[in-house]
This record gives C-alpha cells, structure tokens and sequence, in this order.
C-alpha cells in the first residue's frame, strides 16, 4: 500500500514535468565559458574535475573508503586463516581438476587483458576531450581484473601494489588540489597548468594528469575489492587495507 | 580566496581540514605498512590540526572577521562548490572535531589495530566537517554520503553477530534516506537551475507546484530520518546498542550533528514543513524518553536519551525559525547541542570502558569514586541541571516559548526533560548501589586504569567551561551563584583528610562563606539568612558525631548551604533558580550518601507489619533518593515555568518585577506556589517526604527538616510578597494554598500517628508542622505572616532538636522502631528532656514558643473568617499530641529492654547543638517580642503593621499574649510538683515484667512484638479513622508509575527487530508526511 | 526524434526510473533475502540514475562535446545539460561503494548467522 502511495507520488512528478527546451542558469555557464576557462572540449569532464572538483574529490574518497571498509570487513583472523588455508588446500586439488580453465580462455585472457588496461588508460587520458574519464578508465581498468580473476582464478594480484599506488594517486589528487590553491585561483582549480593547445591530449591544464590519479586509483580499487570478494585467505598483519 | 603564496596560511584555511583529512588518509594504509606507531602519530597529528584549525578560525570570526565564504576552483559561486565558515559552523565543527579526538583517544586500542579503522575514522570526521561547511546541496550528497560509508565500515569493524545484523538495518535505512535525498536535490536543480543553497534560496520562487513540493518533501525526509525520528528509527537504536561505545558516541553526537546541521541549512526552503518539523522533532522526544523508562541496556538507554535529544533539538531549530528568533539559536540550540555532544560522548566511553551491559549491573563501579563522579557529571549536565550548558539553554528556551505563549511546547519538553531524568539517574541509582539487591552474585568489580578515563574527564572540564563561557553571554554579571561549586570543589580537594579535621575546615569555610555572602541582605532575606545559614551550620555542627569517613558528605554539604546563601541574595529569576536547582542537586546526593550497611540493622526488613510493608522492602536511600530528585525537578520545572510566564509579562527576570505580572499573576502565582509546595512536601504531593527523611542520614535529615524545607517556605513567601499581596491577586489562589496547608497538617498528623519507625513518625510530624506554615502565609495579612515566620523559626528549633535526638538514640540503640525501645530515659536524661521541650516547644501549649504561633495563627484565621480551616487546625493540634506522647512515652518512659541497659547517653556532639537550641527556644518563649519585631520590621515593606503591643503583652481581637507573664506562671505551677516528684521517685518501686512474652488468652499473636503495648500503640484509633490515613496518595504515585510503564511498553512494540520492517518506516515516513501537508490536494 | 511519439523522450527514461525505483523500494522491503535486498538497493540506485540523465535532457539536445558537430560558438543551443550528467557520475560510484559494502556485510553475516534471511536478524529491538 505504502508502495502505492509512493507510486501515485512518483505520477504526481512525472505528470507535472515537462522536458526541459533550453539549459539552466548553470548550464548555460558551463556550455559558454568551460572551454575557454578550463580548456577541455568535454564539458562534462570540465563540470567534474573542476567546477565541482570538490564532489570529485568526494567521490575518489567514497570509493576508497568502501574499498577500505570491504577489507576490513572481509579481513582473516590469523587462527581463521591457518584453518582455512588447510580447507584451501584440500579443495585447490579438487579445484583444479574441475575449475580451472580451458586453455582458449587462457590464451584469449593473455592476449585481450593488456588491451583492456590500454583502452582503459586512453579512455581517462582522454577524459577532456571525448567521453570518458578517470572513472570510466579505473572501470575498464577494474573489468579487466575480474576478467582476469574469472579466467586464471588462481592468478597472484600483489596487494602491495595495489595499496601504494591507491595511496600515492590519491594523495598527488589531493597535492594537485593544493597546487590549485598555490599557483592558481582555488583548490582543485586545473589551471596552474597552461592549458595548452585546445583539443590536443596535453591541453586543459591539470585534468589529465588529475584524470590519470583518478583512473590509476579508481582501477586499482575496484581491483582491490574485486580481489577482497574473491580470496578467502589474506593476512591480516601485511594486510591492512 | 585570494592566491597566496603563503602555504602555512593555507593550511589554516578551513579548508585545510579537507586537505589534510584526506592527504593523511590516503597515506596512513602505506605509513601504517612501515610503522604502525607513526601511522598513530600522523593520525593523530591530523585530528589535533583539524581542532587547531577550526578554533583559530573561529577564533577570528569571534574578533569579528566576517563570515568565511571559501571557493573551490577559482571560480565563484553557484558555479563552483563553495564552503562557509561562519559562527555556527566554527563552532560545530570545532566542538565536533574536539569530540572526535576524544573519542579515538578511547578508541585508540581498537582503532590502532587496522591501518582502515584509522583512516576510516579520519575520513568520518572530514566528512561531518564537510556537512557542516558546504552550501552546495549535492556536495552535501556526498558528504552525507562518505560519513554514512565510513560508518558503516566502522560498525561492521568489530563483526560480532549483533553488530553485523544492526549495520544492515543501518545501512538500509539509510540508504533509502539518501536515495530520497539524492532524489529531492536532482528535482530541485530541475526547478531552479542551481545547486548552491544560498541561490536555491534566492530563487525559493521556483520551487513551486507539486514538483517542487515533493522535492522539498523528499530532502527533508531524507534529512530527519537520518536524525532518527520515532517510530522510523529502530536500526539506529540498534546500532546504539551495539557498535563499539567509540564509534556509537561518534554516531550519535558527529554523525547527528551534520545531518542536524544539514537541516538547519535548508530550512529557509521547509517553511511550508516547519510545523511539521517542530511535530516531529517533540514527538520523538517525547517518546523516546517515555520507551527509556523500560530499557535496561546501557548502550540502547544512551540511544534511546541521543534520539530524544536529537529530537529536542530538532522541535527547537523548527521552532526558532517559524519564530524567527533566529537570536536566540547560539544560546539555546548552541547550549542544548554542546551540551548533548560532551556528554553523551562522554556517557558512551564511560560506557564502553565500564563494560557493564544492564544498567543493573553498574553496581559495579560503587567503589570507584572517579568513575561514578564522571557519571555524576556527565548525567547531571545531560539532564540540564546548573551549572551545566544545558541548564542555560533550557532557561532561554523557556523563557522563549512563555514569552511566545507556547505552554504546550513547553509542557511537552519539560515532561520529557523530567523522564529522561528518570532512567537516567535510575541507572545512576544502580551504580550507587553498594548492596545490589538485584542481582544475586555481585557483579566483579571493574578495573578501569585511569588512563581511560582522561578523555571522559577533559568533556566534563569542557562542559564546565562552556557553561562559565554561556553564563557570561547570557549576562550574567553575578559570579557569586559560582561560589558554592567552588567551595565544594575546594572541600573536595582535602576529602582525604581526617574526618573531623575536614568537617571543622568545611564548617569554617560556610561559616566565613555565608556570612559574606549573606551579610548586606535585608528584611524577610536576612531573617531568612540567620535561619538557613547560621542555623545550617548550628546544626551541621552535629554531623561531628559521627566517626566514619563519609566521603563526599561534607563538599556537597557545602554546596547545600551555600546555594541556600545564594538563593537568598538571589536579585533575578535565573539566580534563583540556578540556585534552587544546585540546593536540589546537592540534598539530592546527600540523601543517597545515607543509609546503607553500616548504619542500617539489617532487622529492619523483618519489621513490617501490613500497614507498612510496601515502605520497608527498601533497605537504603537510593530509591528515596531518586524520588526525592524527580519531585524536586518537578518542583523546579514548576518554578520555571512560573517564573517564564512572569518573564512573558514583564519582559525582564528581576524578581522584585514579578509584581508587575499583571493578568498572568495567578498563573504565575499558582505554578510557582505549586513548585514550592512540592519542595515543602504538601498534601498529596508528599510521598517523598517520609521516605527521604527516614532514609537520609540521621543527622542530615535534620538538616533537611529544618534548614532545607525552609528554603521552600522563603520561596512561598517571596512569591507572596511579590506576586500575592503587590499584586493583589485576590483570594481565590490564597485560599487554595490556605486549605492545602492545612490538609498537609492534619493529614501529617494523622499519619504521624500510626508510625513505628521513629524517623517516620517526625517526618510526618515535619510535614505536618510546615503545613501550619504553608495556610499562614496563605493568609496574606500581617498577623498571618508574622506568624508564619514566627512558626517558622519555631520549627527550625524544635525538629533540629527532634532529629538530632531520634538520631542520638538511633546511634546507641542501633533499632529504629519504637516498641523496640523503651525506657531509655535512665540511659539518657538529657536527651529526654531536650526532647520533651522541644514536643512542648512544637504543640502550642504554654508557656513555650509554639504557644505564641498558634496563638497568632488562630487569631489571624479568625480575623480573616476561615473558620473551617481554623477547626482542622485546632483537630490536627490535638492529633499532634498523640503522636508526640507516642514518641515520648514509648522511647523513654515505659520499661527498659534487657539489651539496652548498658546503653550511655548521647554523644556530646550531638547535644550541643540541641542545647543552643533550646536556649533560643526559652528566650523567644520568654521575649517573643525579639522575634516578632524582627519579623514584623521584615513584613512591613509588604503589608502594613497591624501588631499592637501593650508592654510585654500582645494584643488581638480575642485576647492578649503575654508571653513573659504565662512563663512566670507556669514555671512557678511546675517546679513544686517537679521538686515533690523527684523527691519521691527514690523511694518509689516500679515492678519489673518480661517483654514479648505475654500470652493472651484467646489471640496468639504472630509475631512476639505485636504483644508489646508500644507497637501499633493507637491501634484503636486506627480503627476508628485509620481509613483516612491510608497510603492513598502512594497508591495514587505508584499507579502513576505503574500507568507510565506500560505505556512505554506500548510504545515500543514498532521496534521488532526486523530491517524490513524498519524500512517500511521509513517510506511510512515519507507518504504521511506528504499527505498531512496536504499533497493529495496538489 | 519526438515528432515520433506523443511525449517527450526524456519522460520515458523518466517513468522508466521511477518504475526502477519503486522495484527497487519493493525488492527491499518484501524479499527476505540479503542478496536479493541488495539487489533491490541497486535498482533502486539505477532507477534515480535514470531520473537524474532524464532530468538532464533538453530537447533535441546532443552530448556536450565541444567537437565538429557542436562548435564552441553555438554549443548552448545545441548540447543537453552538462550537470546531471556529472553528478550522476558521481552518484554511480557512490552507489557502487554502498554496494560494496552491503554485500561484504552480507559476507559477514553469512559467517556468523549461517543464514542471509533479514528476519532472522533480530537479536536486537525493543
């Protein structure tokens, strides 16, 4: 009934819109001055890395707060991983007799999976001036991973890594922000950068090297949590993410 | 923000909390992989920073730079996301961060363990940061959002069973809250172009129509659900109950402080939902705290009291606006909000660090001083009382509301305000509680390193200080109504000492105290100030004759006496009742100091018989204690109340303005009248009484009888003087007070009658004297009030003397029942004859003092032609004198038993005091004209001088009084007969009978006492009116109590547990939200 | 393109969203399955999506890419609303985290109750 009266109100809204025939205030603003100003051919990109640079910022940390929740969630006690690591071992057996994959998939997963991480970085390097950016990427990025994790379902991906270059991209986001604030108009303002030339890939000061932190980080995260769902054993001491 | 490149600067920017916040929280997971220990520091360092930063800068917008408007990306608002830092947000963000540092300091053993937890926590607090400082509506999205994840990851940390299954509910909650908000914020951009709340509400204009409706409808559910209204708030009281009390204490005061916050921000485009709001937000607190009342749980009361406030908080800012008295939000949201943030923090880690799950179980923490001072504190500043910020707020609030003339809202809050006092200082009761008789086993011990408790300790120096800070701003100049704190911290500090060398120097301090502090006041003032101060200390004088340690007896007796200095020198309102509320406060603690093992013959519980065997199944003070806190509170939120409506009228809080109340002067009148009699203990509101004073300390009960009641008759006869006779308030109120007077004597007397336990029987005899009082300052004429006072000072003489003897032979007969005693007066005489005065001094017959107030009373009651109230006070005189022989002849005349003839007198201690007494008892039995003069030059400002004086002899209508002369004759009348009796009883012999032990020939008694002429000594006359006596107006409480219970349980049955269940709340929510603002009418 | 139909295009994508959202709402509130709740929860989360790209649209309009086909000059008249578009950005990976996290508790839960039934998950109320 509840979902009733929900939906009699969702009618109520949507009788009463109409399809909007020109931009809003705010719109307008962006379409008109975001290539000058900010220099990326892509308004979008320029609505998100700089005029509410901020969200973005809030995003990359969102993402990374959930990357850093999930492992604490999903982390392995010592004892329960000693005993899981026998479990392991009694089922890799029958594992690998049963799960492991065919050797097609195996080789198609060797030649596509360098590609998928290619079209994945030129899709944020790119990010201002087709669509795309450093999510998309991080995501392309991320798909490739769970391919990979789907294909070679024992594949080693070294958290290590993962946790310094999470890190270090996020914190260089942030460090860009505050170059923003030093040499240019405000945080997250791109332009300490000369914008380049329009429309060439270094054009549209900082955004992709802001796009490329964010692609690097939103990549390695999804990874992260991908691989969190995936293994069962970790440890918790080398293991703080 | 201009470019600098000054990079410190920049730093110090409040968006530097940002920068740093998420720097250090994207590095801590590679530092903690290196070193744990300077992952710690950096984490740390970034908190303390965050406080720097936002105190400095709210430092500035103190000393008056303007409000803060930073930009982001260089380019200006509504095109980029801004932030403001103005003076709400300086402060919420300051006292937000100060609490998160607090709190990972508790939670440090936990947070260090998980390089996540530690930037999790971080980015949690950023995020509350964040809430409190964006003017963007979608950034605010995000914020809620980052703290909302950060949450949940922190609560899923500890990953028992419990908590997991309460973090789902949580998280689908508020999932649904945020999709509604996500929601609302896209159709508002649809409708004005913009995302900046200040341009949304320029341009309020465009959110028109049933599109911007739902909207609006659809951010503000999003907003109060997250602020847990009832009944849609079952996942959070979960979550309160089980998360980590670190994490719940960040929950229920950060998390709820941005989304309230939050809210706040968008309320210029809700006006059409204030009402709403308001509804909301005093429904949930209403109801919260009636559930309170059945919980057990520590963690979950804490939510059940958090929701509440949240939902006080909520009903006030909703108020506030619609009122547009947008002024008054430092003071009361500002004070009720720190005040809830400190020390439901601070409840939460003490809490957690105590480790107790039922609240009866803290009995645990009896022997640990610190920790039950740290409860004390953070309860008593929670619950409002002075001199705590809460204490502030609730004043301006009320004051507020009555000035709106919005008595509802006031009732409502004061009603809630008064139950959540109740489960709260229950839980304190627990904890007091040295003997659980609860629980079977005594729960161990807890051992709490005091290191833990520092953060607890720094919210309560925290709360002190904002409430100096408050004060100050609400201008109060007089810094004296600090005084007594100070002097009983003073006290405090040498508690250690030896117990006689602490109490002389505590002794000493009042002394010097109360005389400055009372030294310039003048006419009914001063003459009170003899009475409360010098008399206080006279009798205090008393408490010397106890050996024990008595820990924190004398700081909070201290407190007790000095705020009755203060509360004399009172020239407003709120110095009144900020003293008021204190004196409750301390004789509230005091009264849970008394009775418990090694005072109390564990005997007593075999002594009941069916009259009183509801009374006696309580073995100590905690439960009297507590009924005595909730009447007071009561007592104080009538006064309160009073005094607001008073305040609507006249517009400022002098008291001596009260007169100019004009139409609200009966209202006025009869609240504050109502307060006062609550505090006297008059008719039906007196369950309290008995119960406190047979509980309380022996000697501190004479204090309470005949200092602290006192102090509720000066209020009487204040609010008299200001509002009764200056005002002209006709008679109808005085002639109500007038018979409830005189109800409260007749019935104290009656039930005075049929006590055993002496200590009860004078408590109903205290009651019922005062009641005399209460009718003759109700006369409102000048013999009225003389002798009021008169009878006034006289009770003071003769129930010090009374308790302080009932508590010499309490102290060497170890018994507390009199048909147990008997014959004591050949172990002690002077006893005896101290109290024989005094019963003579206290029944009206000559020659003693009570002669010349009765004498008065009754003439004044003639003059005035309340006839009716005249015969029961002279039936209640006659009822008098039952009891008191009662007490006389079966504690000191009669037979001695075997056990008692070693017993020695009093100690000298103990006599000194009542020899003083006695002094002044035959001066003004002999010179009443010292006393009277006194008195009548005290009145005279107030209703002219009637009192006709003949020499010694005053004359009346019906006659004269000519104390002197009646003393002459009646000392000469009994001392022959005096003389003869000694002379004979040498040679008299008195046959000897064994007790308990007569047989009668056709009754078998039950139990061996019921053969003892002194137990249930007027069993007779209980025959014949014993029906009147009937516990009536217990029964009435107790039904009350009972009524209230079931009540909550009622309440309570929506939380089932069940997520779904929760979530379908939530969307309930929504839908009557719209349909009650009238969106089927769209 | 709407000559096509009656009503504008971005009122389909509109209507399809609050369809979403209320299977979404209904997911959530009846199926006992944690899973399945989460699922709801994504339907949800898609279907405001939705109503946020709708929202977005303006008629007629095109990506808002500055290139050959949207020169700078005339792009206010030619391009749909850049601003929907980027918070729906946003909101996606949002959504994403919150999942995240639903599901790992789901995890979790599994451990300790060995059931992903909602109404067995009541050991706390009143």
């Amino acid at each position: 009934m509840m979902l009733g009266l929900m939906a009699i109100i969702f009618f109520n809204l949507a009788a009463n819109y109409t399809e909007n025939t020109s931009l809003s205030k705010l719109a307008h603003y962006y379409v008109e001055k975001g290539p000058q100003e900010i220099g990326a051919a892509n308004i979008v990109t320029a609505v998100v890395v700089t005029y509410r640079g901020l969200d973005t910022l809030g995003e990359v940390t969102v993402l990374f707060i959930s990357a850093a929740g999930v492992g604490l969630l999903l982390r392995r006690k010592k004892a329960e991983q000693n005993n899981n690591h026998k479990k392991i071992n009694s089922v890799k057996e029958t594992a690998n007799t049963h799960k492991s994959s065919s050797e097609i998939v195996e080789t198609a997963t060797e030649l596509l999976l360098p590609m998928i991480i290619l079209f994945g970085v030129y899709v944020f390097l790119n990010g201002h001036l087709s669509p795309g950016g450093g999510f998309q990427g991080g995501a392309i990025i991320a798909s490739g991973t769970m391919f990979l994790l789907l294909a070679l379902p024992k594949s080693h991906i070294s958290r290590l890594l993962i946790a310094i270059t999470e890190s270090l991209s996020g914190f260089s986001y942030v460090v860009v922000g505050v170059l923003g604030v030093v040499m240019a108009g405000g945080f997250l303002d791109n332009r300490f950068i000369s914008s380049g030339t329009y429309g060439n890939l270094f054009s549209a000061g900082a955004i992709p090297l802001i796009y490329s932190f964010i692609g690097l980080k939103v990549g390695f995260e999804l990874s992260a949590v991908l691989d969190r769902f995936r293994k069962e054993t970790s440890n918790e001491e080398d293991d703080p993410v | 923000m201009v470019a600098t490149t000054d990079t410190i600067d920049i730093f110090l920017q409040p968006l530097g909390i940002y920068i740093l916040a998420l720097g250090v929280g994207f590095l801590i997971p590679l530092v903690y992989r290196v070193n744990r220990n300077s992952a710690i520091l950096v984490f740390f360092t970034a908190l303390l920073i965050m406080i720097v930063i936002a105190g400095l800068n709210l430092l500035a917008i103190i000393n008056g730079a303007s409000v803060m408007d930073i930009e982001t990306a260089g380019i200006k608002p509504p095109f980029s996301i801004n932030l403001r830092f103005g003076l709400f947000e300086g402060a919420c963000v300051l006292a937000v961060n100060t609490v998160a540092l607090l709190g990972a300091w508790h939670y440090l053993p936990r947070l260090k363990q998980h390089a996540a937890a530690l930037l999790l926590y971080l980015i949690l607090v950023m995020g509350i940061n964040g809430m409190v400082m964006t003017r963007d509506l979608f950034n605010l999205f995000i914020f809620i959002e980052i703290t909302s994840i950060a949450t949940y990851a922190l609560i899923g940390m500890e990953r028992t069973a419990k908590g997991l299954a309460a973090g789902f509910k949580y998280i689908m909650a508020t999932s649904i809250a945020s999709a509604f908000y996500l929601l609302g914020t896209i159709f508002i951009y649809y409708q004005t172009g913009t995302l900046n709340i200040d341009d949304i509400i320029a341009n309020q204009q465009l959110i028109i129509g049933p599109i911007g409706f739902i909207a609006t409808l659809f951010i503000l559910t999003g907003l109060l659900i997250e602020l847990k209204p009832y009944p849609a708030n079952g996942w959070g009281l979960d979550v309160y109950e089980t998360a980590p009390g670190g994490i719940a204490s960040l929950i229920s005061v950060g998390v709820s402080a941005g989304v309230f916050f939050a809210l706040y921000k968008v309320l210029p485009i809700m006006d059409l939902y204030l009402t709403s709001i308001a509804f909301i937000g005093g429904f949930t607190f209403l109801i919260s705290n009636f559930i309170g009342l059945k919980q057990e749980n520590t963690k979950r009361l804490l939510g059940y009291s958090s929701i509440g406030q949240m939902g006080l908080l909520t009903l006030v800012i909703a108020l506030l606006v619609q009122l547009d008295a947008s002024a008054h939000i430092p003071l009361i949201i500002g004070g009720l909000f720190i005040n809830h943030l400190f020390a439901k923090a601070g409840l939460f880690w003490l809490a957690a660090i105590v480790d107790r799950k039922n609240i009866k179980d803290w009995s645990s923490i009896a022997k640990h001083p610190s920790l039950l001072i740290l409860l004390c504190i953070l309860l008593t500043a929670l619950v409002g009382l002075p001199p705590f910020p809460g204490f502030w707020a609730k004043w301006e609030l009320v004051m507020l509301l009555a000035s709106e003339q919005l008595f509802g809202w006031i009732t409502l809050i004061l009603i809630g305000s008064l139950l959540e006092a109740v489960y709260l200082f229950r839980w304190f009761s627990y904890a007091r509680n040295v003997e659980s008789s609860e629980s079977v086993e005594k729960p161990a011990e807890v051992s709490v390193s005091f290191l833990q408790q520092i953060p607890i300790f720094i919210t309560g120096l925290l709360l002190f200080a904002i409430a100096y800070v408050m004060s100050r701003f609400m201008n109060v100049d007089n810094q004296l109504i600090y005084f007594p704190l100070m002097a009983g911290f003073a006290i405090w500090l040498i508690d250690r000492l030896n117990v006689r060398v602490k109490s002389l120097i505590m002794l000493l301090a009042v002394s010097i105290g109360g005389y400055f502090l009372t030294k310039d006041l003048e006419g009914i003032n001063k003459l009170f100030s003899y009475l409360l101060i010098g008399g206080g200390i006279l009798v205090s004088f008393a408490t010397l004759y106890r050996h024990d340690d008595r820990k924190g007896f004398y700081p909070l007796l201290s407190v007790l006496l000095l705020s009755l200095a203060t509360l004399l020198r009172a020239q407003t309102s709120l110095e009144f009742f900020f003293a008021w509320e204190l004196m409750a406060l301390s004789s509230y603690l005091l009264v849970m100091l008394g009775r418990n093992k090694q005072n109390c013959d564990p005997g007593i519980r075999l002594g009941n018989d069916q009259k009183n065997d509801q009374k006696y199944n309580q073995i100590n003070a905690i439960k009297p204690a507590l009924i005595y806190l909730l009447f007071s509170l009561a007592s104080a939120y009538f006064i309160l109340v009073g005094f607001a409506v008073s305040y609507s009228a006249t517009g400022n809080y002098f008291l001596f303005s009260l007169g100019d109340s004009g139409t609200s002067t009966t209202l006025a009148f009869s609240l504050l009248a109502i307060g006062f009699i609550i505090k006297i203990g008059g008719f039906g509101l007196h369950i309290w009484l008995p119960e406190v004073y047979a509980e309380a300390d022996d000697d501190f009960t004479a204090i309470l009888s005949s200092v602290v009641s006192k102090a509720g008759i000066f209020g009487l006869i204040i609010i008299a003087a200001h509002l009764g006779v200056r005002a002209d308030i006709g008679l109808n109120p005085a002639y109500v007070l007038g018979w409830i007077g005189i109800l409260t004597a007749t019935f104290g007397a009656l039930m005075a009658v049929f006590q055993e336990d002496i200590k009860r029987l004078v408590a109903y005899s205290s009651m019922g004297q005062l009641g005399y009082i209460v009718t003759g300052v109700a006369l409102m004429s000048h013999l009225g009030w003389v002798s009021a006072m008169y009878m006034t000072v006289n009770h003071f003489l003769f129930k010090g003397i009374l308790f302080l003897s009932v508590a010499g032979v309490i102290l060497r007969t170890n018994e507390r029942f009199m048909y147990k005693m008997g014959g004591l007066i050949k172990n002690m005489p002077v006893t005896f004859t101290f109290t024989m005065i005094a019963i003579i001094a206290m029944s009206g017959v000559p020659p003693l003092s009570g002669y010349g107030g009765k004498w008065m009373f009754f003439n004044a009651l003639m003059d005035k032609g309340w006839y009716w109230i005249a015969a029961l006070a002279f039936f209640s005189s006659a009822v008098a004198f039952l009891y008191m022989f009662r007490l006389l002849q079966t504690v000191f005349l009669g037979q001695r038993k075997l056990e008692h003839r070693k017993l020695r007198e009093a100690p000298v201690i103990l006599l000194i005091p009542q020899g003083i007494l006695i002094a002044i008892i035959f001066v003004i039995s002999a010179y009443p004209k010292i006393l009277i003069d006194v008195i009548s030059t005290a009145i005279d400002p107030w209703i002219s001088n009637t009192l006709v004086w003949k020499g010694t002899a005053m004359q009346a209508h019906y006659g004269y009084w000519d104390a002197p002369l009646i003393m002459a004759i009646i000392a000469g009348a009994w001392i022959a007969p005096l003389i003869l009796l000694l002379l004979f009883a040498k040679t008299m012999k008195v046959q000897k009978v064994e007790q308990f032990n007569i047989v009668y020939a056709a009754e078998r008694p039950r139990r061996p006492e019921e053969t003892h002429f002194a137990y249930n000594f007027y069993a007779h006359y209980d025959r014949a009116i014993g029906f009147v006596v009937r516990p009536r107006a217990t029964a009435f409480w107790n039904a009350v109590i009972e009524w209230t219970h079931s009540f909550a349980a009622s309440l309570r049955i929506f939380y089932n547990g069940n997520g779904q269940t929760y979530a379908l709340f939530i969307i309930m929510y929504f839908v009557g939200l719209f349909l009650v603002n009238g969106g089927l009418a769209l | 393109m709407n000559t096509l139909i009656n009503f504008p295009i971005s009122l389909i994508v509109l209507c399809s969203g609050f369809i979403l959202i209320l299977l979404g709402l209904w997911g959530m509130l009846t199926q006992r399955h944690l899973i399945r709740i989460i699922i709801g929860f994504s339907l949800m989360d898609t279907g405001i999506h939705m109503v946020m790209v709708s929202i977005g649209y303006v008629t007629g309009g095109t990506a808002p890419i500055i290139n050959n086909a949207v020169p700078m000059s005339e792009a206010t008249n030619l391009v749909v609303d850049p601003v929907p578009s980027a918070l729906v950005l946003t909101a996606i990976v949002i959504g994403l985290g919150v999942t995240a996290v639903m599901l790992s508790f789901a995890v979790r839960i599994y451990k300790t109750h060995k059931t992903l039934m909602i109404d067995k998950l009541t050991e706390s109320k009143w």
